[in-house]
């Protein structure tokens, strides 16, 4: 095994258990600690993708903006922060659709050709020119969604609204 | 340049949505939940970039970073009217347990 695929398995194992963590844990706060290093973790992976910009990308907005957000959920909704949640149990048929889920994209494998595909690197340029040319539609619908989901947000938390 | 197989990126993508799902099927409280779409999403996210990889240089590869990109800003707003509604939620009930949230059941 080469260094690549060991650093690729060991961010894997990291991404899988900090995933699984933040879920299993009962104080809230912990659970954002956990999911603030499976986003840095997979800003890690993109890295190793030769995937730069997403990886700042992820680190910028995932590790820095969401995490923030998520505390502050949890910061204006509690009395005490450090207060644990109740224990809410393991359902065997949510742990069954899960596997299923699992099972049925890792099927999916077969698909594909079994052998390493090599990693290009890629030109940011290049990106932002598809960013804005060929895909230039997709942009604009997150720019038209974002706009409509921060005047929604708005209308949800303003004052006097019962 | 390095080369990695497909199996542990989708078997990787696999299980975050398994984590992900799991997550929102069990977790009764809005914050979890919001953090188990988030898994999930990344799970898609990472399957792109990986993807990418397959049509290095074309526009068929440059895409699925593209899309990638416009996915990560799609979550974080998901995350804004997320936490919007989590708010209206205590402010109307004093919890943000999903479970007591019932108000539109017949």
């Amino acid at each position: 095994m080469n260094l690549p695929e060991l650093a690729f398995v060991a961010l894997a194992a990291t991404a899988v258990v900090t995933a699984v963590g933040a879920l299993l844990v009962r104080e809230l706060v912990h659970t954002i600690m956990w999911i603030a290093v499976f986003f840095v973790d997979l800003a890690a992976i993109y890295f190793l993708l030769e995937a730069p910009f997403l990886g700042v990308l992820q680190l910028g907005v995932y590790a820095g903006a969401v995490t923030v957000l998520l505390l502050l959920g949890i910061m204006v909704t509690r009395k005490r922060i450090f207060s644990r949640e109740a224990a809410t149990g393991i359902g065997p048929a949510a742990l069954a659709l899960a596997l299923l889920a699992f099972v049925f994209v890792v099927t999916a494998v077969g698909e594909f050709p079994n052998a390493a595909q090599p990693i290009h690197s890629y030109d940011p340029a290049a990106l932002s020119q598809n960013l804005f040319g060929a895909n230039g539609a997709w942009l604009l619908l997150l720019g038209l969604v974002m706009l409509v989901s921060v005047a929604g947000a708005i209308y949800l938390v303003r004052e006097g609204r019962e | 340049m390095i080369a990695l197989p497909p199996i542990g990126f989708v078997g990787l993508s696999g299980a975050l949505l398994a984590v992900g799902i799991f997550g929102i099927l069990t977790r009764r409280n809005f914050v979890l939940l919001l953090i188990s779409i988030e898994v999930a999403m990344n799970a898609a996210i990472l399957d792109f970039v990986y993807f990418a990889a397959y049509a290095p240089g074309t526009a068929n590869g440059l895409s699925g970073q593209s899309i990638a990109v416009v996915l990560v800003g799609f979550a974080a707003t998901e995350v804004a009217v997320g936490l919007a509604i989590v708010l209206a939620l205590y402010r109307v009930k004093g919890t943000i347990n999903v479970a007591e949230a019932t108000d539109l059941k017949l």
